[in-house]
């Protein structure tokens, strides 16, 4: 009886090890664009590119990869909407071969300044684990920008000190 | 007092003391602050720094004073003969060169109106930034002659059309074409036929030196250039308004 349940074994091991031989294995690598300011500070373009590739034996379904952001400050730690930083923020892929990669360009513009972290996360139909990406961290330079509080008081202060003078005017001329 | 300086001054009361006069300057002041307000509000101007608002500012200052040179200057002859005031005023002991600088002398006042109307805001956008002393000061040495150049333009188009309309709209449409830099950007204009519109635009030539001194703080001397052609374009104008001055018809 014992030969027999070690060879059933034997026969389930070696299904197991042709099936995971079998599946898409998807690698992820990550890096900055050459053409990135060395220090960006606030309103810079940046752009960080992505190679995703299936270095498995069987096609990749339904990939789809996207881009994620982090705040880094010590006591700001948080994920940061993408919504005024760049419009590109994920891709799909219907099929990718065993073999083959695709290079993905995420541009996007730096809006406020901090710490920041980059990773580029990945998953498969087929495949119930994430792929990521290594992590890319990056300082953004605050910048002197136009501020509200000087601006409000003369953007209504002048018209209405105008039209307060010729109001005058008129109600005199009468 | 000499007949220039009379007229001047009558023609300057006219615009700063006239409710016809404060109603352009509280129109140019509210277009400036909806300017303004634009540039805190919106979130991807918000990004803009300071040098490069205060270079956007100046520009529309320049615009403005152009515009109400080219008002003014349509109205300065063809006006008089609509009202049918042309005749005495041909007839006045004053030769056409006194009556055309003292009614320049009006538009001068004009521009110096709106350049003060406009230092508030250029200090409210600029001040925390870079340059702005320099601002102040080249928004003066180019904006005066572009806008006298569109001044004197107008005004020898009033001369030579018969009405108030007609001067208008020709001298319109010259300012439209030569102010068209302001919302073409310098990728836009970088071709052949850009550059060398640049190169003889005075508009342009103000323009390029508020982005050279403002935000890339260049100094004077690569400016001369640019304001030979403001000064070539201001003694150009200024013959034609008195060479048309010289050949007006009642």
């Amino acid at each position: 009886m014992k030969p027999v349940i070690t060879l059933l074994a034997a026969c389930l091991l070696a299904g197991f090890a042709a099936l995971a031989g079998a599946a898409a294995r998807l690698d992820m690598a990550l890096s900055p664009d050459r053409s990135n300011p060395s220090s960006p500070q606030m309103g810079d373009h940046m752009r960080f590119i992505s190679v995703i590739r299936n270095g498995g034996d069987t096609p990749a379904q339904g990939v789809v990869a996207w881009i994620s952001l982090v705040q880094v400050d010590p006591g700001h730690e948080q994920p940061m909407d993408l919504e005024d930083w760049s419009a590109h923020k994920a891709v799909t892929r219907a099929v990718l071969a065993p073999g083959e990669q695709v290079t993905v360009d995420w541009p996007m513009r730096v809006i406020q300044a901090g710490d920041y972290r980059v990773v580029i996360s990945a998953v498969e139909r087929d495949t119930p684990h994430i792929i990521t990406s290594p992590f890319i961290d990056f300082h953004v330079r605050q910048k002197p920008v136009v501020e509200s509080a000087r601006i409000l008081p003369v953007a209504l202060g002048v018209p209405l000190a105008l039209g307060g003078l010729l109001g005058w005017r008129l109600r005199r001329r009468r | 007092m000499s007949p220039t300086v009379l007229i001047a001054r009558k023609e300057a009361g006219e615009i700063l003391a006239s409710g016809r006069g404060q109603g352009w300057l509280l129109a140019l002041s509210a277009i400036l602050s909806v300017l303004s307000l634009l540039l805190v509000s919106n979130t991807e101007l918000s990004l803009l720094d300071n040098a490069q608002v205060v270079y956007m500012m100046m520009g529309t200052v320049t615009a403005l004073g152009a515009l109400l040179a080219v008002a003014l200057g349509s109205d300065a002859v063809a006006g008089e003969r609509e009202r049918g005031t042309l005749v005495p005023l041909l007839l006045a002991p004053v030769t056409g060169t006194e009556i055309v600088l003292g009614k320049m002398g009006g538009q001068v006042v004009a521009w110096f109106a709106t350049y003060g109307l406009a230092l508030p805001y250029v200090w409210a956008v600029g001040s925390s930034g870079q340059n702005l002393a320099q601002a102040v000061g080249y928004l003066a040495l180019f904006g005066t002659p572009v806008v006298l150049t569109f001044g004197f333009y107008a005004y020898g188009l009033s001369a030579r059309f018969v009405s108030v309309r007609s001067a208008l709209l020709t001298a319109l449409i010259t300012l439209v074409l030569f102010a068209s830099p302001l919302v073409m950007g310098p990728g836009l204009r970088d071709n052949p036929i850009g550059k060398a519109f640049d190169a003889v635009n005075p508009f342009s030539a103000a323009l390029n030196s508020f982005d050279s001194v403002v935000i890339d703080s260049q100094p004077f001397t690569a400016q001369a250039g640019r304001l030979a052609v403001a000064i070539v374009w201001l003694a150009l104008s200024a013959w034609f308004a008195k060479r048309s001055m010289e050949r007006t018809e009642v």
